[in-house]
């Protein structure tokens, strides 16, 4: 068979005889030839069904004469015997000629003419075997068949037989040159030429065609296309992209490149939605991901730094998603990331922190919070909000959070400075805030919370404030106090909060039974009402409170009172114990003596400061040692209210001095003048405040001792019997929520537990449970 | 295929030159013509198709068979026609369809084998073991009218190679 005659157009020979099979081979090499070279031509129903008959008849011939020796005597065994075989042989022969032409001609092509021939030859060739495949259907249905039920394995059905063949006759003889005009055409392209990249889909096509399984015809593999056509490719996609990124990086700065492959990248993902087959897209991926990215990871790593100082987000964003698609591309921006955070805090830190003592909560907080915003903003918008950012993010703030400048002397610092601001927030104040604004502030308070280590340490001194600001009802609003509860409860457990709600609760119990009393006392007629008085019932445990350092003797008029109410309450609660704490009391007195104004000034007093002036009702003066008997108070608190008294020269000292003492006389002012008609004389000196931090700061460490010991022995309880180490890190474990314990004082604890026979030594370094 | 102007009608041809009009769709139950239509396109809907292998009373007859059973789900589901080859019912329409002579019968065999009408082979088929079902040697002999030309020694040969297939 030769190019001449196949581009002839011959007229079809007379219908053979059914049983000769060189006159019916004859007459179907002709039909077929019409099909496979001119089919353009058009065919008509007569010659198709001709070809169909002659194929039927001569499969269905009695006995075939001529080439086939196979088929007769040496079948008789089969049953029926079935005759095919001559004409698949033949058409396979035929095929064979057919392709050779075909290299032939394909030689004298190169490029992108290559591919058009290789392309419109494999259109041609494969409409044909669609056709050829339904004219040989007969030997299909029957002599195929049979040779594949009986597991023949070179033998397929028609449309099979010309893939097979093309594949072996063809494509194995040009695959590497059309490959070659397939890349140098993609390397067009990518350096920004246009193509005809219809062509390159096309021959995608016709690889992945020739994947057939060579055990069963019916399944089709990728093998002939990844090894023919993604290999090659991606070799090609390799060297291109190395030898461009190279040189582009040396020509260019970080940031352009990550532009450049940012864009080479999406280019090649487009290209294989335009004409690759979907099977290459993440090897592609892969090959596109190690030449632009892997191979210049240290470069964009080193970058990283700079990007930080300078809050370039979008070239971040930029460097996280090229990153991102490499193995462990992300891990050292991280460690990157999680170092900057931190000192960017300790920085913020140190900026405020110039001086430690007078530095307000609020600047702290704000300084604190200010980094994590920022980072926190970062981590979501360039970082995609990723969880292992937001981790590094979390192990900075932690870090910058417990240790910093701050907390250098003092690593209770920082709760302590977070708890006041909180209580700055939600104490009454003359800025009055919005109640969402508020509330977005306590939620920011718990963003800081979350990272503090010693947590019991915000607790003793958010409780103290709370009490503080229950005790003198000076609270902005109920709602916001139980709004952050509910935050704290939330962030540490219905334990954490237990003795905060408690407080909340007595307060509300209180008000019940001021009412009741004073029901209870307009009963009483026969009594005169001479105060105007409010009870607090605070229960011991839940309160940190403690009972005055000062013996006191309150003023008359307050006993009665006092007596009348204690009686009151032993009625309701027989068996309970009250103790009254007279530093958090307070009260009014009306002044009506004074020259300087008609209507009298109100002195807002505390109960010491009361029972002082209650005595100028009998006399206008007084001796230093004449109210130290009266009040019976302590020298030190007595001088302290004093001293409030005469710095408001609502006394007079005599003689004049700094502090009052042994051998001074108290005068009571008439000419008192004050601004306002209520003078607030209730005021609180540092000193006292100073106390209270160091009260608070001591009763941390002594409940962290107890806190501990309860821990050890309750993990002892359940174990029984532990070695030392692992009961130290037990024990970490379980206080880790509250503070971070040192070993060195659990050792303490264990010691004191062993003294106290709660735990025994045993052998091998093992402790044991005493029960 | 616009419904407006009915169903497309093609034009076949038997071997003996008789033309029938039959839809298009109804002759498609034919592989054959199927596929030749389908390859050559609507373009040669108009041309007649010659059926070379098939007289007109048989061809007639395989049209009427296609008719009856244009509605029929296809069937080329390979467990399906498994069932369908393990038993030998046949159903009623097709059975009277079958009740022909015996040419007629064999007839109608070669030709929906030659038309690639695989459900009207199978019943023709079927038809045909029936007749052979339950019957000795002599019997299927005298049914299909065939001379034995076996000698004795064939014969008792056969019948060992195939002794396991015995009813008892």
């Amino acid at each position: 068979m030769s190019v001449a005659t196949r581009t002839a157009a011959a007229p079809m020979p007379p219908q053979p005889n059914r049983e000769d099979i060189e006159a019916t081979w004859n007459y179907l090499q002709a039909g077929i030839t019409k099909i496979m070279v001119n089919l353009q031509d058009g065919m008509d129903m007569t010659t198709y069904m001709g070809i169909y008959t002659a194929v039927h008849n001569f499969c269905t011939s009695q006995k075939a004469v001529g080439l086939g020796t196979t088929a007769g005597v040496g079948q008789a065994h089969r049953g029926a015997h079935l005759l095919g075989e001559d004409l698949y042989k033949k058409l396979k022969e035929y095929l064979n000629d057919h392709l050779a032409g075909l290299y032939q001609e394909s030689k004298a092509h190169a490029d992108e003419a290559l591919l058009a021939f290789y392309i419109r030859e494999w259109d041609r060739y494969t409409i044909a075997a669609k056709y050829i495949h339904h004219l040989f259907r007969y030997l299909n249905r029957h002599w195929v068949k049979r040779e594949m039920d009986e597991g023949k394995k070179h033998t397929h059905d028609v449309y099979t037989l010309h893939l097979f063949q093309w594949r072996t006759q063809f494509f194995a003889e040009v695959h590497e040159k059309v490959m070659g005009s397939v890349l140098t055409l993609v390397e067009k392209q990518r350096n920004g030429e246009t193509i005809e990249h219809g062509q390159i889909k096309q021959v995608v096509d016709s690889f992945v065609s020739l994947g057939l399984d060579d055990n069963d015809a019916s399944k089709s593999t990728l093998e002939i296309y990844r090894f023919h056509f993604e290999k090659p490719f991606l070799e090609a996609t390799k060297l291109f992209y190395q030898k461009e990124s190279k040189q582009f990086v040396s020509e260019n700065s970080v940031v352009e490149y990550m532009k450049k492959a940012e864009a080479r990248l999406n280019e090649e993902e487009e290209r294989v939605r335009m004409y690759l087959h979907p099977d290459i897209a993440s090897p592609l991926k892969k090959t596109c991901h190690g030449a632009l990215i892997a191979d210049h990871s240290a470069l964009l790593r080193d970058e990283f730094q700079v990007l930080l100082d300078n809050d370039r987000e979008d070239d971040m964003a930029r460097m996280y998603n090229l990153l991102s698609r490499i193995p462990d591309g992300l891990d050292p921006l991280r460690i990157k990331f999680e170092a900057h955070v931190r000192n960017a805090g300790l920085a913020a830190v140190a900026k405020v922190a110039s001086d430690a003592e007078k530095l307000e909560p609020k600047v702290y907080v704000e300084a604190l919070l200010e980094t994590h915003t920022q980072y926190q903003g970062l981590v979501k918008r360039a970082f995609n909000d990723e969880p292992e950012f937001t981790r590094s993010l979390d192990n900075a703030c932690r870090e910058f959070v417990n240790r910093n400048d701050i907390c250098k002397a003092n690593s209770s610092k920082s709760p302590e400075l977070l708890a006041k601001y909180t209580d700055v927030l939600l104490r009454k104040s003359a800025a009055g805030v919005e109640e969402a604004e508020l509330d977005a502030t306590l939620t920011q308070i718990m963003t800081v919370f979350k990272y503090i280590e010693d947590k019991d340490v915000f607790q003793k001194f958010y409780s103290r404030m709370l009490a503080r600001r229950l005790v003198h009802s000076s609270s902005s609003s109920d709602d916001a106090e139980t709004s952050m509860i509910s935050k704290l409860k939330e962030a540490c457990g219905f334990e954490y909060t237990n003795k905060l709600q408690r407080m909340f609760q007595d307060m509300q119990i209180s008000k019940d039974l001021n009412t009741g009393f004073r029901e209870h006392t307009k009963g009483l007629q026969s009594v005169k009402q001479p105060l105007d008085s409010t009870y607090s019932i605070l229960g011991t445990s839940f309160w940190p409170l403690t009972p005055p350092n000062t013996t006191f003797n309150p003023p008359a008029e307050v006993q009665t009172d006092l007596e009348r109410f204690t009686l009151f309450y032993k009625n309701k609660h027989e068996g309970r114990k009250l103790t009254w704490l007279w530093q958090l009391c307070k009260g009014e007195v009306k002044a009506g003596y004074c020259k300087a104004s008609k209507t009298p000034y109100t002195f807002q007093v505390s109960v010491y400061q009361m029972a002082i002036l209650l005595m100028f009702n009998d006399k206008d003066v007084h001796s230093y040692e004449e109210i130290l008997q009266v009040t019976s108070l302590t020298n030190e608190v007595l001088d302290s209210a004093l001293g409030i008294l005469c710095r408001a020269k609502v006394l007079i000292m005599k003689p004049d001095g700094d502090k009052p003492g042994k051998n001074k006389t108290f005068h009571l002012n008439f000419d008192f003048k004050s601004k306002k008609i209520r003078v607030n004389l209730n005021i609180n000196t540092k000193t006292d405040t100073k106390q209270e931090e160091a009260d608070t700061n001591k009763n941390i460490e002594e409940d962290r001792q107890l806190v501990l010991q309860s821990a050890i022995v309750r993990i002892m309880k359940a174990r029984k019997k532990m070695k030392h180490s692992q009961l130290v890190g037990e024990c970490i474990n379980q206080i880790k929520s509250r503070f971070v314990p040192k070993v060195g004082d659990i050792k303490k604890c264990i010691e004191i537990l062993l003294d106290k026979e709660y735990l025994e030594r045993l052998e091998d370094d093992e402790i044991g449970y005493l029960a | 295929m616009s419904e407006n102007n009915g169903p497309i009608m093609v034009t076949l041809q038997s071997n003996d030159m008789q033309q029938i009009q039959v839809e298009k769709a109804i002759v498609e139950r034919s592989m054959l013509i199927k596929n030749m239509l389908d390859d050559l396109g609507d373009g040669v809907i108009g041309q007649t198709i010659p059926i070379p292998n098939v007289t007109e009373p048989v061809l007639r007859k395989v049209i009427e068979w296609c008719e009856h059973h244009r509605g029929d789900p296809p069937s080329t589901n390979e467990d399906e026609s498994d069932n369908r080859k393990k038993t030998t019912d046949i159903e009623e329409w097709d059975q009277k369809f079958m009740q022909v002579d015996q040419e007629m019968l064999f007839e109608i065999i070669l030709a929906s084998n030659y038309l690639d009408i695989k459900p009207l082979l199978d019943v023709g088929c079927k038809t045909v073991a029936n007749m052979i079902k339950g019957k000795s040697p002599e019997e299927i002999r005298k049914t299909f009218n065939i001379t034995n030309d076996f000698t004795a020694e064939e014969e008792e040969q056969i019948r060992r190679e195939n002794e396991w297939a015995e009813d008892r």
